[in-house]
This record gives structure tokens, sequence and C-alpha cells, in this order.
């Protein structure tokens, strides 16, 4: 069975491409514009990876990942941050919340695609 | 007989016994080495022995015999394979069992002879040494590969990988990064071990509690490697040894950077790729943890990176020394001041001046015959000839500089000539003045282009005339008496003495050349309008090159002479004199004029009655003590008015340049002098024989003679009037 990655990121356009990288990999994607349209997603799933954007309206990427982290059922899910370059703090944060992966924005799909596959295979 | 004695004789009579039968199931073995049964008699034989003779206080036996038995339960169990040499060793070991026997019962408390304890250590080496490489074929076990894998470690990279007990909770999974390391090359062998996992209730299902030792096979660099566990750095204790293969390519890096500043040792070790900046920031971190208490020294950042297993002990060494090269560099390189070369120009033009007021106050000194002032004039003349010294030298640099510049013109254009070669530098300490070096960069850069383009064959040429495919262009420098040679070798097809000759001959330099040397003829090259490759290419041009090489060498008081033996390359000769600002001159008279010889090139002086020399007028050669050379009387050449009565001797001025000897008759030897020399004005430029001027202590004008130009002619002088004798007669 296919995998399951959620992306969170309140750009259209950014949930896009990294859908489509991912779907063409063989994995399942869920998206989710921002925290908190994530934690109401998550209920009922089988998620194996969260990529979430850190600054989004409504909740931003670390509180969701600490609200995340909370459910018993994504305790062992690995989480990944979209950090910008100059974003070293959020990174720490990010991985003081337990998002312990990271991807640099921008990036291509192939840079998404190796960090993916070294968390979770399809 | 004892009860002990008989039980003796029990236990050798059983030990033969089952020795024996030892022998023959090994020898069944070897046809049916999976019988179980007869290993298991094997087994038995060892295993009783063993027992028995440990009731009988037999130690070396137990001992000797329990490695066999440990052997021997592992291949009963199947833990490894019985072949040919395990059982030939096993056959020894039963041999020495009955040496070991009979040694016990003759003398039961002696220490065993030193033969014996040989033999059996080498067979317990052989057997476990043995079943040491087995087991590493077959178990998963905690086995330390790094003492056993010498071949396995040459070209595998050595990946410890120790995960916190949080990794899992924090969504790390071992297995992803294993598999995507898969991705970047071929992961020979995996340990996995559990050392800190606990038993029963304190053990945390949510935990992990895994290590991994990985052998790597790949080609990425250990930066790359490095970043597949780059999201597990928080979760895991990650240790990359590269491979020992590689160590000598770090070693190679480490040698080509640069030695401009200081670098830090890990700065030098990250560049050359031996290790990351997380292995530094690791180190670091582990350095400043030290106790502070203990008042020790910290340890050194390179003791730290070995202990931590992410680089090899040589790497680190090989950097340090490097460093310390450098270092060395850079403090020798600190001591000096940069000048404006212009300053130093103006330093040495007044020290010239200098050098003629001092020459002018002698004069006036001995003009006055003061004597009280001439000995303070001495030590004056001492230290403006120091100074001199001094201030000529700072302007000389290595030519070792401007040497190396070639070597990318040697790259770029036998890249572009699609030709193989290699440049050798050799003398390049040899200093000379700072002016020369940069007008004789335009000039070599020419010659060498020349011998790369002309010279040196296509590969394929070479190998078909026996030659390496590779050719070789050396460039040499060295001094000798005043000069400083610069040699261009090249180890090419030489030059076609028979091809320039016609060339000659068509372009109406010669009109033949039966009377030539073979040297002269491959001197011709340097003659305006020449050029014997019959395609000119971008490189060389058409022959406009060499005459203007010559010109612009011959400017600097220098002279160029190329040699060639066909088939085996050129060598192109430059003498260039070491400075052209001041020099030791010797100073000669004819009739009212004074001239100045480079004392570099005096040989010799002689006196014209002397009866050490005699002169042949008319075919204008001297006898010099049987050696005859050419001669050159300076008044006729320079047309000086000739007063018809001979007043004094005349004397010999032998002067040499190069391989080369002639002679000047002059009316009057005046001894060394101080030379400045200033450049003669445009107008002068053309004049033949004179090479510049300078101004003597009366204020008068003493020309510097040309000896290179004045010995050419008086070669010239010598070969041409016997011609011209025999074309009369």
């Amino acid at each position: 069975m296919a995998k399951t990655i959620m992306i969170v990121d309140d750009s259209a356009s950014i949930r896009q491409v990294v859908g489509i990288a991912l779907k063409s990999a063989g994995y399942d994607v869920l998206e989710a514009c921002d925290g908190k349209d994530a934690l109401s997603k998550l209920t009922g799933q089988k998620i194996h990876l969260i990529i979430t954007d850190v600054n989004m309206p409504n909740m931003d990427g670390i509180t969701f990942v600490t609200e995340a982290k909370k459910l018993p059922q994504y305790k062992f899910t690995p989480m990944m941050m979209l950090t910008t370059e100059a974003g070293t703090d959020k990174k720490m944060a990010g991985k003081a919340a337990g998002a312990k992966a990271w991807l640099t924005k921008p990036f291509q799909p192939p840079t998404l695609m190796a960090a993916v596959s070294k968390l979770v295979l399809p | 007989m004892s009860e002990l004695d008989a039980a003796l004789e029990t236990f050798a009579q059983e030990a033969e016994e089952l020795l024996t039968e030892m022998e023959d199931s090994l020898l069944i073995l070897e046809d049916t080495p999976d019988d179980s049964e007869t290993i298991n008699s094997v087994f038995r034989a060892m295993h009783t022995i063993k027992g028995s003779s440990g009731l009988f206080g037999f130690n070396l036996i137990v001992a000797f015999t329990h490695e066999a038995e440990t052997i021997l339960d592992q291949v009963r169990n199947g833990e490894r394979s019985i072949d040919a040499s395990l059982i030939s060793t096993l056959l020894s070991c039963k041999d020495h069992t009955i040496k070991l026997l009979e040694f016990c019962f003759e003398s039961p408390d002696a220490d065993l002879p030193e033969d014996l304890q040989q033999t059996g250590d080498i067979l317990i080496e052989q057997l476990t040494g043995q079943a040491k490489q087995e087991q590493l074929a077959v178990t998963t076990g905690t086995t330390e590969i790094e003492n056993e894998g010498g071949d396995l470690s040459a070209d595998n990279w050595l990946i410890s990988l120790d995960f916190q007990q949080d990794a899992l909770r924090n969504g790390m999974d071992p297995l992803s990064f294993i598999r995507y390391l898969k991705t970047l090359g071929e992961i020979k062998q995996i340990l996995t071990s559990t050392p800190d996992l606990p038993s029963g209730n304190d053990m945390d299902p949510e935990s992990c509690y895994l290590q991994f030792k990985i052998l790597f096979k790949s080609d990425a660099d250990k930066q790359t490697i490095e970043e597949v566990f780059e999201f597990a750095s928080d979760d895991c204790d990650i240790k990359i040894l590269p491979p020992d293969s590689q160590v000598e390519h770090y070693l190679n890096l480490l040698n080509t950077q640069t030695e401009e500043h200081v670098s830090l040792l890990g700065e030098m070790l990250i560049e050359a790729g031996a290790i990351t900046k997380n292995d530094i920031d690791k180190a670091l971190d582990a350095q400043s943890k030290q106790d502070p208490e203990q008042n020790e020294p910290a340890k050194p950042l390179g003791e730290i990176l070995v202990e931590q297993q992410v680089i090899q002990q040589p790497v680190v060494e090989e950097a340090l020394k490097k460093q310390e090269k450098t270092r060395q560099k850079v403090a020798t390189e600190s001591s000096y001041i940069r000048v404006d070369s212009n300053k130093l120009g103006q330093l040495i033009n007044l020290v010239g001046e200098l050098v003629i007021s001092g020459a002018a106050m002698n004069l006036m000194v001995e003009r006055h015959g003061l004597a009280d002032v001439e000995e303070v004039a001495t030590s004056m003349n001492t230290l403006v000839s120091d100074i001199r010294d001094t201030a000529l030298e700072l302007r000389m640099v290595q030519i070792g500089e401007t040497f190396s510049r070639f070597r990318r013109v040697v790259r770029d254009v036998s890249k572009e000539l699609s030709k193989d070669i290699e440049l050798t530098i050799s003398g390049g300490e040899s200093e000379l003045d700072k002016t020369v070096v940069e007008k004789i960069n335009d000039p070599l850069t020419h010659l060498i282009r020349n011998s790369l383009d002309h010279g040196i064959e296509s590969p394929e040429q070479r190998v078909q005339a026996g030659k390496p495919a590779t050719g070789n262009i050396s460039l040499n420098a060295f001094h000798e008496s005043g000069h400083i040679v610069i040699q261009i070798i090249d180890d090419g097809a030489g030059l076609d003495s028979e091809k320039i000759v016609a060339k000659a001959i068509n372009n109406g330099l010669i009109t033949s050349a039966e009377e030539m040397s073979q040297q002269e003829i491959f001197n011709l090259i340097f003659e305006a309008g020449l050029s014997t490759k019959q395609q000119a290419s971008s490189l060389s041009g058409r022959g406009v090159g060499m005459d203007v090489v010559k010109r612009n060498i011959e400017a600097l008081r220098g002279s160029v002479n190329i040699d060639s033996i066909a088939g085996q390359g050129t060598t192109i000769t430059i003498h260039l004199p070491l400075t052209l600002a001041i020099i030791d001159g010797f100073m000669v008279k004819t009739e009212h004029e004074r001239y100045i010889i480079p004392l570099s090139m005096v040989e010799e002086c002689v006196e014209m009655d002397a009866q050490e020399y005699e002169i042949d007028e008319i075919q204008h050669y001297v006898n010099l003590r049987g050696e005859v050379m050419p001669y050159l009387r300076l008044g006729d050449y320079f047309q000086n008015r000739k007063s018809h009565s001979k007043t004094g001797r005349e004397s010999l001025v032998v002067v040499r340049f190069g391989q080369t000897k002639a002679g000047f008759v002059v009316d009057e030897l005046l001894g060394e002098h101080q030379t400045v020399i200033k450049p003669l004005g445009k107008v002068f430029q053309s004049l033949k024989g004179i090479t510049g001027a300078t101004v003597l202590g009366d204020g008068n004008v003493a020309l510097i003679l040309d000896v290179q130009g004045l010995i050419r002619h008086a070669t010239k002088n010598k070969q041409r009037i016997p011609s011209q004798l025999t074309s009369v007669a």
C-alpha cells in the first residue's frame, strides 16, 4: 500500500508542485492549507510523513507540529519543516517541537524527493 | 604400580585409541565432510582427552585440546564448515596431542620445551584464525570489524550509526536512511548490535537501541554521505571513516592547498574533503567539554578527530605538517616589506651617482697627493661598493616564479595542439635583476611556444620514432661568470639544417652554406624571415618572431644560441647579464679613448712583449701559449686617430663569452672600475661594438664594449681573411 504524505502550506502552488512530485514517485498525498486545517484532517488517517510550512495563517507550523506530536497516533510520524534560508531560529524551534527533518525553500523537486526518501519509501 | 599409575596407564591406552580413531575419522571426513557421526567421533576424542587430562592435572594438554574442542564443537553444530585445510590442521593437532601426552607422562611437572610450545601456539593460531574468518562471513554478532577487515576497509567507508533512544519517537526510521544510503553505493556489510538493550521491564518498546556498523562502497565524497544522515544528526551519533584508499587522495589534496596563509587544521581537512563541518563541530565540542579543573592542556583537535574515528591518523599528520610548513613560509614572508620598484630604481640611480662622485673624489685625492685623505677615501670606496652591491641585490628576484608561469602555457598549448608535453623546471632559485626578469618574459614565452609547436612532435610521431609519447621541455637556469644562463631544452625532432640552409638561400640570407658550421646554420633561424615549418600556425606565427626574440635579448646585453641534434631535441641557451645598472668593469685605453670591458668577461691580460704570445697579422689570429684565438685591435676597430709614433707597448686583453674567446689589443690597461651603465641615446643605438657608456670621475665618458658583438666580429675577420688570400692567390 502506498505511503501517505501530508503537505501543509498556505501557498496552493507549493502544495500543487509538491503533490505532483510526490504522487509521481508513488506516494498518496493529503493537502492542508494551514496548521488548523491540517490538525482537523489528521484524525482517521494513516499518515507516514508530514511536510509543513512554518509561516501560515490560523496556526503556524511549529504549533501544528507540537500539537500533532501530542496525538498518540502521530508520535512516531516523521515531520519535515519547510524553512527559509535565513530561518535558522525557526529550524531550531521546529526541531525542538519534534520536526527533525527540514527542507530549505526554495527547493527543486529532486531535492524534495531526496529528503523524503531518507524518511519514508513509497 | 599404584592405583594412580594404573589409571594413568589406562588413560594412555585410551588416549592412544581415541587419537587413532580421530585420525581415521579425519581421513574419512576428507571424502565425506558432512558425515555428522564421524565429526562427532573426532569431537569426542578431543573432548575425552581434555576431560581425562584435567583429572590427571595435565593442564598443558587441557589448554591445547580445549582450543581444538571448541572448533570441533562449532563444526558439530554446523556453525562452521570443515574443509581440507581444517582437516590437515586437526591432523597436526592430533600429532601434537600425542607428543604432549608423551611429554606429560615422562616429566609431569616440567615446563613445556620451547619447540612443543611453539608448535602448539601455531596450531592454535591456525585453528582460531580460520575460525575468525569464517565467523565474519556467517554471523551477525557484534564483532569489531575494524580489527579483522584489513582488506575490507581498504576501499570501503566505515559508517558507525549509534541511534539515540528518541530516534523512533522523532520519526526517524533507521531503515529508511540505510535504504537511502544504497542509492549512493553498495552496502557491503551491516553489523547490527544492541549493546544498550535493557532486559525485561526496563526496555521501552518505543525506544531505539540499535547500533549499526556499515561497510559501504561508494565513490561519493564524505559530505554527500554525511548528508544522508542529516536529519538523524540530532538523534544519532554518526561516525564516517573514509576508506584507506581515500587517504592518499586526501594527502594529495592537502599538498595542493595554497600556502598563502595559515589555515586552521579543521579548515584544511574540510577543504580536502577528509572530514565534514559536522565532524569538526563535534570535535570542537568535545574539546571544550574537557574538564577545566584537571588543568591539563586541551587535547589537540587532530587527536580528537582520530579518536572519534572520523579520520585516519596519517591524514591528520600530513595536514599538521603542511600547516607548519605554511606557517614557516608565511612567517618568512611577513618579514618582507613591499617597496615601490620606482623607489628602488631611484635608489639605484643615486647609488650610481655616488659611485661616479666617489671616483671623482679618488681622482682629486690622487691628483693633489693628499696622503691623509687617501685613507678616508679608501674606506669610503669600500662602503660605496658595499652599498652598490646591497642596492643591486634589492632588485634581485628568483627566476623561479617566471618559470612556473610557463606551466600554464605548456599545459594550454599542448592541449591546443593535442600533444602530450611535460615541463621540467630546474634552477628556479637563480637570481637576477627584476628589470631583466620582466623583459625576458616575452622572449621566453615565444621560445617555449616555438618549442611546443615546432620542436615536440605529435605523440604518434614520437612513438614511431621510438620515443616516449609524452614530450618533455625543460627550463633550466644557472649562474655563469656574472651572467645568468637560461636553457630551454626540448626532446623533440631537432632542427633540420638542410631545410634551414635551403630556406636561407631561398630568402637570400646566405649564398652558400659551405663554410658555415652546424651551429651557425642553426642560428640562422634567428635571422629575420625564416621559418622552416611549412604551415604557419597561430602559435608561432610565420617566422616573424625569432629575430624579434633575438633583438629583445640583445637589448638586454644578452645573447641567444641554439643547438640541436636531429631526432633528439633542441637546446636554446640564453645568456643574460645579472643586472642592467652597475657592473664591475675593466678599463682600457687606446689612443685617447677609454673603454670599459665588463670584468666578468675578462679572462686575463698579457703584455705585448711578454713572449707569451705571437700575433699573426695576416691571418688575424693570436697564439697564446699554444691556444689560437681571433683578435681585434680596438684602436683600428673604432678608427681612433692614430698617432704615428707609438709611445708605449701594446697589451692583450683576453675576453670570454660563453665558450668563445678572443683577444683585444689595447694601448694601455687602466684597471678595475666601478661602472654605472648609462644607456646610449637613440642616435647611437645602431653603433656596433658598444652597449652603453659611463661617466668617469673626471667627467669624461668611457664607452662600454659589447664584448659578444666584438668577439663575433673578430671571429668573422679570422675566417674571412684566409679566404680572401686564397682568392687573391
